[in-house]
């Protein structure tokens, strides 16, 4: 390739530095557009049960005082949140209706684009009061791979009125990801509280190791019932 | 023998190149997409404060693709390897503090990351592949004249 010319040949320095600058321009490009979408939004709408002082959390039993608070940190399209989920689900939910322990679940997001439509639908559920069941009908179908294309907005509508949701708002919300920034916020929110794996569940604050509540890798009710009873 | 040697110089220079930019190019690549989970990768670590971290987990995939791809075309060979390097060095201090401080995580290398059970670590083959990389990007900072490249080096071999 080299040109030899009488003196001191010289460098293309006009190509290279053009090359430069398209890579770090179109770098620049895609970079604003992420930075943008993770600026939270603090006027996001919020569904009815959640609490901004909670880390953007859907709080059950936002008032109950004397009682533990259980902190549930998840990704509905993580596997081990699905195995949480089918250990603790029917414990926690027996928990909330009798007022025994104030539970906040915080949808994180970052398994990616279903994760997203996901918490946002679970939003919807909560304005129907429904959260709860929506919740363990989610877990309880997670598609085996993630961002596979299952979970569409149709798939959750399905799902909504599976667990008895009827009526527009709920298909609108879904539709239109109403919820969306509040997504942001969560995740947002959990990553200054440096969560760092999901599922991750804090009780009274705590951070719960996995492994002290696992038995050979599985989740072990036992072991949480006593972790929620130490407190 | 020597000849031989000087012929091949320029080859195995590209062949540099494009293992290691191709290497920061798809681990760039495959975080691009799920900046939450990059992040939560780089806080893992548990070496920078929360918010820094948050930051670098959001711009190092945008770091890795440009550097890649400048390794890949080959501009400012020898400063593109350096930073290809430098960023390797890094990575092989962060994962081996990781390692000896007991901490059970995924490098988050390729997407991923976070705390794993211990069985599921890797750290030493994970050190042993950064290695190999900061390998090639100093002999591309040795010999940073190679084949196919917007580099126009004029400078001759002997």
């Amino acid at each position: 390739m080299g040109k030899k010319d009488a003196g001191a040949p010289k460098k293309d320095n006009f190509t290279r530095n053009l090359v430069v600058v398209v890579v770090v321009g179109v770098i620049l490009i895609m970079l604003v557009p992420t930075l943008i979408s993770k600026q939270g939004d603090k006027t996001a709408a919020i569904p009815a049960s959640v609490s901004s002082s909670e880390g953007y959390g859907i709080v059950f039993n936002a008032d109950l005082v004397g009682k533990p608070k259980i902190e549930i940190y998840e990704d509905f399209q993580c596997p081990f949140c699905a195995q949480f989920e089918a250990m603790a689900g029917e414990y926690l939910e027996d928990l909330i209706a009798k007022k025994e322990a104030k539970v906040v679940y915080h949808p994180l997001s970052f398994i990616g684009d279903e994760s997203v439509r996901a918490a946002n639908a679970a939003a919807c559920a909560a304005d129907e009061n429904n959260f709860l069941a929506f919740h363990k009908n989610l877990y309880s179908n997670q598609p085996s791979a993630e961002n596979s294309g299952e979970w569409s907005n149709d798939y959750l509508k399905a799902t909504g009125l599976g667990v008895g949701i009827t009526g527009g708002n709920f298909a609108s919300c879904v539709d239109n990801l109403k919820y969306q920034d509040w997504v942001v916020n969560v995740a947002n929110e959990g990553g200054k509280r440096n969560v760092n794996s999901t599922p991750s569940v804090f009780i009274n604050g705590k951070l719960i190791e996995n492994e002290s509540i696992r038995t050979n890798q599985i989740f072990d009710l036992n072991k949480f019932k006593s972790a929620v009873a130490k407190g | 023998m020597r000849e031989s040697l000087i012929k091949a110089q320029p080859w195995l220079g590209l062949i540099s190149r494009l293992v290691l930019g191709g290497v920061l190019f798809i681990a760039g690549y495959l975080k691009v997409s799920t900046p939450d989970k990059s992040q939560m990768a780089v806080r893992a670590y548990e070496v920078l404060p929360i918010s820094l971290a948050n930051l670098i987990g959001l711009l190092l995939p945008y770091v890795e693709i440009g550097i890649g791809l400048l390794l890949i075309l080959g501009v400012y060979t020898r400063i593109s390897a350096a930073l290809g390097g430098a960023i390797m060095v890094v990575f092989i201090v962060a994962i081996a503090q990781a390692w000896a401080r007991g901490l059970t995580i995924d490098c988050g290398c390729f997407g991923g990351g976070g705390q794993v059970a211990a069985s599921e670590t890797k750290y030493l083959s994970e050190i042993i592949r950064d290695t190999a990389l900061v390998l090639l990007a100093l002999y591309l900072i040795r010999y940073p004249n190679t084949k196919f490249s917007i580099d126009k080096s004029p400078k001759l071999a002997k």
